[in-house]
Protein backbone atom coordinates (compact mmCIF):
# COMPACT_ATOMS: atom_id res chain seq x y z
CA UNK A 1 0.00 0.00 0.00
CA UNK A 2 2.83 2.10 1.19
CA UNK A 3 4.63 1.62 -2.25
CA UNK A 4 1.19 2.52 -3.99
CA UNK A 5 1.67 5.71 -2.63
CA UNK A 6 4.60 6.42 -4.31
CA UNK A 7 4.08 4.52 -7.84
CA UNK A 8 1.24 6.06 -8.43
CA UNK A 9 2.17 9.59 -8.42
CA UNK A 10 5.06 9.06 -10.56
CA UNK A 11 2.95 6.95 -13.17
CA UNK A 12 0.93 10.63 -13.10
CA UNK A 13 3.87 12.48 -13.85
CA UNK A 14 5.61 10.50 -16.38
CA UNK A 15 1.84 9.77 -18.47
CA UNK A 16 1.70 13.78 -18.11
CA UNK A 17 4.89 14.46 -19.16
CA UNK A 18 4.76 12.35 -22.28
CA UNK A 19 1.08 13.66 -22.53
CA UNK A 20 3.08 17.64 -22.97
CA UNK A 21 5.71 15.90 -25.60
CA UNK A 22 3.21 15.61 -28.40
CA UNK A 23 0.77 12.98 -26.79
CA UNK A 24 -1.55 15.06 -28.31
CA UNK A 25 -2.90 14.75 -32.11
CA UNK A 26 -1.15 17.77 -33.99
CA UNK A 27 -3.98 19.93 -35.56
CA UNK A 28 -4.50 19.47 -39.11
CA UNK A 29 -4.52 23.16 -40.65
CA UNK A 30 -6.97 24.27 -42.69
CA UNK A 31 -6.28 25.21 -46.60
CA UNK A 32 -5.38 28.55 -46.48
CA UNK A 33 -3.08 27.64 -43.01
CA UNK A 34 -1.37 24.79 -45.15
CA UNK A 35 2.47 25.98 -45.92
CA UNK A 36 2.06 28.98 -43.26
CA UNK A 37 5.71 29.54 -41.65
CA UNK A 38 5.80 31.61 -38.26
CA UNK A 39 8.89 33.23 -38.48
CA UNK A 40 10.22 34.59 -35.05
CA UNK A 41 14.01 34.56 -34.58
CA UNK A 42 13.83 39.04 -33.77
CA UNK A 43 10.75 40.33 -34.22
CA UNK A 44 9.24 39.78 -30.66
CA UNK A 45 12.86 40.88 -28.98
CA UNK A 46 12.23 44.02 -31.07
CA UNK A 47 8.58 44.61 -30.28
CA UNK A 48 6.81 43.70 -33.23
CA UNK A 49 4.77 40.44 -33.41
CA UNK A 50 6.13 37.93 -35.46
CA UNK A 51 6.19 37.42 -39.16
CA UNK A 52 3.43 35.11 -40.48
CA UNK A 53 4.88 34.22 -43.77
CA UNK A 54 2.18 32.59 -46.34
CA UNK A 55 3.87 30.07 -49.05
CA UNK A 56 0.60 29.97 -51.71
CA UNK A 57 0.58 33.60 -52.05
CA UNK A 58 4.51 33.40 -52.84
CA UNK A 59 4.76 30.06 -55.07
CA UNK A 60 1.53 31.35 -57.56
CA UNK A 61 4.30 33.74 -58.35
CA UNK A 62 7.88 31.94 -58.07
CA UNK A 63 9.45 28.50 -58.27
CA UNK A 64 10.89 27.39 -54.61
CA UNK A 65 14.43 27.51 -56.34
CA UNK A 66 14.38 31.55 -56.92
CA UNK A 67 13.47 31.85 -52.98
CA UNK A 68 15.46 29.19 -51.78
CA UNK A 69 18.79 28.64 -53.72
CA UNK A 70 19.14 32.73 -55.21
CA UNK A 71 17.98 34.64 -52.11
CA UNK A 72 18.75 32.29 -49.48
CA UNK A 73 15.88 31.37 -47.56
CA UNK A 74 16.63 28.09 -45.65
CA UNK A 75 14.37 25.34 -45.73
CA UNK A 76 13.37 24.86 -42.30
CA UNK A 77 11.47 27.69 -40.03
CA UNK A 78 14.01 30.24 -38.11
CA UNK A 79 17.03 28.68 -40.06
CA UNK A 80 17.58 31.50 -41.84
CA UNK A 81 17.68 34.19 -39.24
CA UNK A 82 16.66 37.33 -41.19
CA UNK A 83 17.35 40.65 -39.23
CA UNK A 84 15.32 43.58 -40.57
CA UNK A 85 18.85 45.44 -41.67
CA UNK A 86 19.25 42.25 -43.89
CA UNK A 87 15.83 43.12 -45.35
CA UNK A 88 16.64 47.20 -45.56
CA UNK A 89 20.42 45.90 -47.05
CA UNK A 90 18.07 44.37 -50.14
CA UNK A 91 18.79 40.98 -49.15
CA UNK A 92 15.94 38.47 -47.99
CA UNK A 93 12.40 39.55 -47.92
CA UNK A 94 14.24 43.00 -49.09
CA UNK A 95 15.41 41.23 -52.91
CA UNK A 96 11.65 41.84 -53.79
CA UNK A 97 10.30 44.04 -51.12
CA UNK A 98 12.53 47.38 -51.22
CA UNK A 99 9.38 49.58 -52.71
CA UNK A 100 11.09 49.51 -55.96
CA UNK A 101 10.07 46.03 -57.55
CA UNK A 102 7.03 45.91 -59.58
CA UNK A 103 4.70 43.02 -60.23
CA UNK A 104 1.49 43.21 -62.08
CA UNK A 105 2.12 46.52 -62.35
CA UNK A 106 1.96 47.92 -58.92
CA UNK A 107 5.19 48.03 -56.51
CA UNK A 108 5.68 45.22 -53.95
CA UNK A 109 6.04 47.06 -50.81
CA UNK A 110 8.82 47.81 -49.06
CA UNK A 111 10.05 45.19 -46.21
CA UNK A 112 11.26 47.32 -43.06
CA UNK A 113 12.49 50.16 -42.10
CA UNK A 114 14.44 51.95 -39.26
CA UNK A 115 11.62 54.13 -38.42
CA UNK A 116 7.90 54.36 -39.32
CA UNK A 117 4.79 56.58 -38.96
CA UNK A 118 1.70 55.81 -37.67
CA UNK A 119 0.46 55.47 -41.25
CA UNK A 120 3.59 53.13 -42.10
CA UNK A 121 2.70 50.31 -39.13
CA UNK A 122 -0.16 49.26 -41.66
CA UNK A 123 2.37 48.05 -43.89
CA UNK A 124 4.83 46.03 -40.86
CA UNK A 125 1.48 44.32 -39.74
CA UNK A 126 0.99 43.53 -43.51
CA UNK A 127 3.90 40.95 -42.37
CA UNK A 128 4.20 41.03 -38.77
CA UNK A 129 1.07 40.11 -38.07
CA UNK A 130 -0.73 39.02 -34.30
CA UNK A 131 -3.63 37.24 -35.88
CA UNK A 132 -4.48 36.00 -39.33
CA UNK A 133 -6.46 38.24 -41.27
CA UNK A 134 -10.17 37.30 -42.54
CA UNK A 135 -9.44 39.37 -45.44
CA UNK A 136 -6.43 37.16 -46.17
CA UNK A 137 -8.42 34.10 -45.78
CA UNK A 138 -10.87 35.48 -48.63
CA UNK A 139 -8.28 36.27 -50.68
CA UNK A 140 -6.86 32.62 -50.63
CA UNK A 141 -10.27 31.58 -51.46
CA UNK A 142 -10.30 33.98 -54.17
CA UNK A 143 -7.61 32.64 -56.07
CA UNK A 144 -7.72 28.86 -54.89
CA UNK A 145 -11.47 29.07 -56.72
CA UNK A 146 -9.77 29.90 -60.22
CA UNK A 147 -7.19 26.82 -59.25
CA UNK A 148 -7.50 23.35 -60.06
CA UNK A 149 -8.25 21.34 -56.89
CA UNK A 150 -6.74 19.05 -54.67
CA UNK A 151 -7.85 16.42 -51.92
CA UNK A 152 -4.82 17.46 -49.52
CA UNK A 153 -2.83 20.60 -48.27
CA UNK A 154 -4.66 23.89 -49.38
CA UNK A 155 -6.34 21.50 -51.74
CA UNK A 156 -4.70 23.27 -55.40
CA UNK A 157 -3.11 21.56 -57.59
CA UNK A 158 -0.32 23.21 -58.25
CA UNK A 159 1.55 20.59 -60.68
CA UNK A 160 -2.10 20.65 -62.85
CA UNK A 161 -1.74 24.87 -62.41
CA UNK A 162 1.70 24.99 -63.79
CA UNK A 163 1.03 22.55 -66.56
CA UNK A 164 -2.36 24.47 -67.55
CA UNK A 165 -0.29 27.84 -67.33
CA UNK A 166 -2.64 28.84 -65.20
CA UNK A 167 0.23 29.86 -62.85
CA UNK A 168 3.82 31.24 -64.61
CA UNK A 169 6.56 31.00 -61.46
CA UNK A 170 9.20 33.18 -62.32
CA UNK A 171 13.00 31.63 -61.70
CA UNK A 172 15.03 33.99 -62.32
CA UNK A 173 15.74 37.57 -61.29
CA UNK A 174 17.95 39.87 -62.49
CA UNK A 175 21.01 40.82 -60.59
CA UNK A 176 19.73 38.04 -58.07
CA UNK A 177 20.06 35.39 -59.71
CA UNK A 178 23.29 33.40 -61.80
CA UNK A 179 22.42 32.93 -65.90
CA UNK A 180 22.10 28.90 -65.95
CA UNK A 181 22.02 26.66 -69.21
CA UNK A 182 18.73 25.00 -69.55
CA UNK A 183 18.27 21.61 -67.47
CA UNK A 184 19.14 18.45 -68.87
CA UNK A 185 16.54 16.23 -67.23
CA UNK A 186 17.30 12.82 -66.18
CA UNK A 187 14.47 10.07 -66.22
CA UNK A 188 11.71 8.87 -64.12
CA UNK A 189 12.76 5.99 -62.03
CA UNK A 190 11.18 3.24 -59.64
CA UNK A 191 11.51 3.39 -55.77
CA UNK A 192 10.09 0.14 -54.51
CA UNK A 193 7.59 -0.04 -51.86
CA UNK A 194 8.18 -1.76 -48.78
CA UNK A 195 4.88 -2.70 -48.01
CA UNK A 196 2.55 -5.79 -50.22
CA UNK A 197 0.24 -4.68 -52.40
CA UNK A 198 1.24 -0.70 -52.13
CA UNK A 199 2.26 0.59 -55.45
CA UNK A 200 5.72 1.43 -56.30
CA UNK A 201 6.73 5.09 -56.19
CA UNK A 202 7.39 6.49 -59.64
CA UNK A 203 9.59 10.16 -58.80
CA UNK A 204 9.50 12.44 -61.93
CA UNK A 205 12.85 14.70 -61.85
CA UNK A 206 10.96 16.29 -64.46
CA UNK A 207 8.31 17.34 -61.92
CA UNK A 208 10.85 18.07 -59.43
CA UNK A 209 13.38 20.17 -60.95
CA UNK A 210 11.02 22.70 -62.89
CA UNK A 211 10.76 24.76 -59.77
CA UNK A 212 13.56 22.90 -57.41
CA UNK A 213 16.71 22.73 -59.88
CA UNK A 214 19.22 20.23 -58.54
CA UNK A 215 20.99 22.19 -55.72
CA UNK A 216 17.68 22.63 -53.33
CA UNK A 217 17.64 18.78 -53.25
CA UNK A 218 21.32 17.57 -53.72
CA UNK A 219 22.84 16.61 -51.29
CA UNK A 220 21.34 18.44 -48.55
CA UNK A 221 18.11 16.27 -48.85
CA UNK A 222 19.01 13.46 -50.41
CA UNK A 223 22.74 12.41 -49.68
CA UNK A 224 22.66 9.06 -51.34
CA UNK A 225 24.47 8.98 -54.77
CA UNK A 226 24.18 5.57 -55.86
CA UNK A 227 20.58 5.00 -56.81
CA UNK A 228 18.94 2.20 -54.66
CA UNK A 229 21.55 2.56 -51.85
CA UNK A 230 19.35 4.71 -49.55
CA UNK A 231 16.68 3.17 -47.46
CA UNK A 232 13.85 5.74 -47.06
CA UNK A 233 10.82 4.78 -44.00
CA UNK A 234 7.56 6.07 -44.19
CA UNK A 235 8.26 7.32 -40.42
CA UNK A 236 11.43 9.09 -41.17
CA UNK A 237 9.20 11.05 -43.96
CA UNK A 238 6.57 11.76 -41.58
CA UNK A 239 9.38 12.85 -39.41
CA UNK A 240 10.23 15.49 -41.80
CA UNK A 241 13.19 13.96 -43.64
CA UNK A 242 13.79 13.67 -47.25
CA UNK A 243 10.74 14.03 -49.29
CA UNK A 244 9.21 15.19 -46.10
CA UNK A 245 11.28 18.27 -45.90
CA UNK A 246 8.73 19.74 -48.85
CA UNK A 247 5.68 17.29 -48.45
CA UNK A 248 3.54 18.09 -45.43
CA UNK A 249 4.64 21.59 -45.05
CA UNK A 250 4.01 23.19 -48.22
CA UNK A 251 3.74 20.55 -51.59
CA UNK A 252 0.87 18.13 -51.03
CA UNK A 253 1.10 15.80 -47.98
CA UNK A 254 2.29 12.54 -47.62
CA UNK A 255 -1.19 10.91 -46.54
CA UNK A 256 -2.27 11.40 -50.35
CA UNK A 257 -0.52 8.01 -51.22
CA UNK A 258 -1.64 7.53 -54.79
CA UNK A 259 0.36 11.11 -55.80
CA UNK A 260 3.36 9.37 -55.34
CA UNK A 261 2.67 5.50 -54.94
CA UNK A 262 1.69 5.59 -59.15
CA UNK A 263 3.78 2.50 -60.72
CA UNK A 264 0.89 0.28 -62.42
CA UNK A 265 0.57 -3.34 -60.49
CA UNK A 266 0.10 -6.15 -62.79
CA UNK A 267 -2.94 -8.14 -62.55
CA UNK B 1 59.32 80.36 -61.50
CA UNK B 2 61.23 78.23 -58.80
CA UNK B 3 58.31 78.62 -56.37
CA UNK B 4 55.88 77.80 -59.24
CA UNK B 5 58.03 74.21 -59.85
CA UNK B 6 57.56 73.67 -56.11
CA UNK B 7 53.92 74.30 -56.27
CA UNK B 8 53.50 72.21 -59.21
CA UNK B 9 55.59 69.19 -56.87
CA UNK B 10 53.15 69.87 -54.08
CA UNK B 11 49.92 69.37 -56.58
CA UNK B 12 51.83 66.26 -58.60
CA UNK B 13 51.76 65.17 -54.88
CA UNK B 14 47.92 65.62 -53.84
CA UNK B 15 46.88 64.68 -56.90
CA UNK B 16 48.80 61.49 -56.53
CA UNK B 17 47.67 61.31 -53.12
CA UNK B 18 43.34 61.92 -54.37
CA UNK B 19 44.14 58.80 -57.00
CA UNK B 20 45.67 56.52 -54.37
CA UNK B 21 42.59 57.53 -52.17
CA UNK B 22 40.03 57.14 -55.11
CA UNK B 23 41.49 53.55 -56.25
CA UNK B 24 41.00 52.23 -52.33
CA UNK B 25 37.91 54.22 -52.46
CA UNK B 26 36.53 52.20 -55.42
CA UNK B 27 38.47 48.99 -54.70
CA UNK B 28 36.02 46.89 -52.32
CA UNK B 29 32.80 48.09 -55.23
CA UNK B 30 35.33 47.02 -57.75
CA UNK B 31 36.25 43.71 -55.93
CA UNK B 32 32.94 42.52 -55.15
CA UNK B 33 31.61 43.40 -58.80
CA UNK B 34 34.88 41.14 -59.77
CA UNK B 35 33.82 37.97 -57.23
CA UNK B 36 30.01 38.49 -58.42
CA UNK B 37 30.82 37.81 -61.93
CA UNK B 38 33.24 34.84 -60.65
CA UNK B 39 30.40 32.92 -58.68
CA UNK B 40 28.04 33.46 -61.22
CA UNK B 41 30.30 31.74 -63.65
CA UNK B 42 30.88 29.20 -60.93
CA UNK B 43 27.20 28.42 -59.96
CA UNK B 44 25.74 29.07 -63.71
CA UNK B 45 26.39 25.26 -64.44
CA UNK B 46 24.57 23.75 -61.08
CA UNK B 47 21.93 23.30 -63.84
CA UNK B 48 24.26 20.60 -65.98
CA UNK B 49 26.67 19.25 -63.15
CA UNK B 50 25.58 15.65 -64.24
CA UNK B 51 27.33 16.47 -67.65
CA UNK B 52 29.83 18.16 -66.75
CA UNK B 53 33.18 15.49 -66.92
CA UNK B 54 35.34 14.91 -63.84
CA UNK B 55 38.18 17.25 -64.53
CA UNK B 56 35.12 20.18 -65.08
CA UNK B 57 33.79 19.20 -61.76
CA UNK B 58 37.31 19.05 -60.36
CA UNK B 59 37.86 23.25 -61.61
CA UNK B 60 34.72 24.06 -60.22
CA UNK B 61 35.17 23.24 -56.58
CA UNK B 62 38.45 24.23 -56.68
CA UNK B 63 37.06 27.79 -57.75
CA UNK B 64 34.28 27.63 -55.34
CA UNK B 65 36.80 27.38 -52.70
CA UNK B 66 38.75 30.54 -53.55
CA UNK B 67 35.94 32.26 -53.86
CA UNK B 68 34.23 30.95 -50.29
CA UNK B 69 37.81 32.89 -49.06
CA UNK B 70 37.09 36.07 -50.83
CA UNK B 71 32.79 35.96 -49.26
CA UNK B 72 34.07 35.69 -45.93
CA UNK B 73 35.76 39.43 -46.08
CA UNK B 74 32.66 41.09 -46.89
CA UNK B 75 30.37 42.62 -44.77
CA UNK B 76 27.58 40.42 -42.62
CA UNK B 77 24.61 40.16 -44.68
CA UNK B 78 26.28 39.41 -47.79
CA UNK B 79 28.82 36.72 -45.79
CA UNK B 80 25.13 34.92 -44.99
CA UNK B 81 23.92 35.01 -48.42
CA UNK B 82 26.56 34.09 -50.50
CA UNK B 83 28.42 31.34 -48.47
CA UNK B 84 24.98 29.57 -47.90
CA UNK B 85 24.68 30.13 -52.16
CA UNK B 86 28.00 28.78 -52.81
CA UNK B 87 28.03 25.92 -50.09
CA UNK B 88 25.02 24.74 -52.00
CA UNK B 89 26.80 24.91 -55.62
CA UNK B 90 29.80 23.38 -54.00
CA UNK B 91 27.91 20.68 -52.41
CA UNK B 92 26.11 19.35 -55.98
CA UNK B 93 29.68 19.09 -57.44
CA UNK B 94 31.09 17.24 -55.06
CA UNK B 95 28.21 14.96 -54.78
CA UNK B 96 28.27 14.84 -58.57
CA UNK B 97 31.52 14.09 -58.91
CA UNK B 98 31.70 11.34 -55.88
CA UNK B 99 28.70 9.55 -58.07
CA UNK B 100 30.55 9.90 -61.24
CA UNK B 101 33.60 8.39 -59.17
CA UNK B 102 32.09 5.87 -58.11
CA UNK B 103 30.29 4.99 -61.50
CA UNK B 104 34.07 4.48 -62.82
CA UNK B 105 35.38 2.23 -60.04
CA UNK B 106 35.65 -1.28 -61.13
CA UNK B 107 33.08 -3.68 -59.64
Amino acid sequence: MRRLFFVVPILLVAVGLAWAQGGMKKKKPLPYEFGGVTINNFSQQEGMPPVEFDHWVHRQYYTCRLCHVDIGFGMTAGSTKIRSTDNMKGYFCGTCHNGKMEHGGKKIFDSCAKGYSREEYNRCIKCHTLERSAAKENEFYQFSKKMPGDRFGNGVNWEIAEEKGLIKPIDYLEGVSSKKANMKVTSDFAIKSKVEGMPDIIFSHKKHTVWNGCALCHPDIFIGVKKGTSRYSMVELFEGKYCGVCHDKVAFPQTDCQRCHTKQTQG
Amino acid sequence: MKRIMKLDGRLKLVILAGCISLFFAQHPAYSEEVWRADFDAACAQSNEAMALSTPELKKLIEQCDRLQKIIETQEETVRKVFLKRLQMCRNLYQFVLEAKMQEQKPK
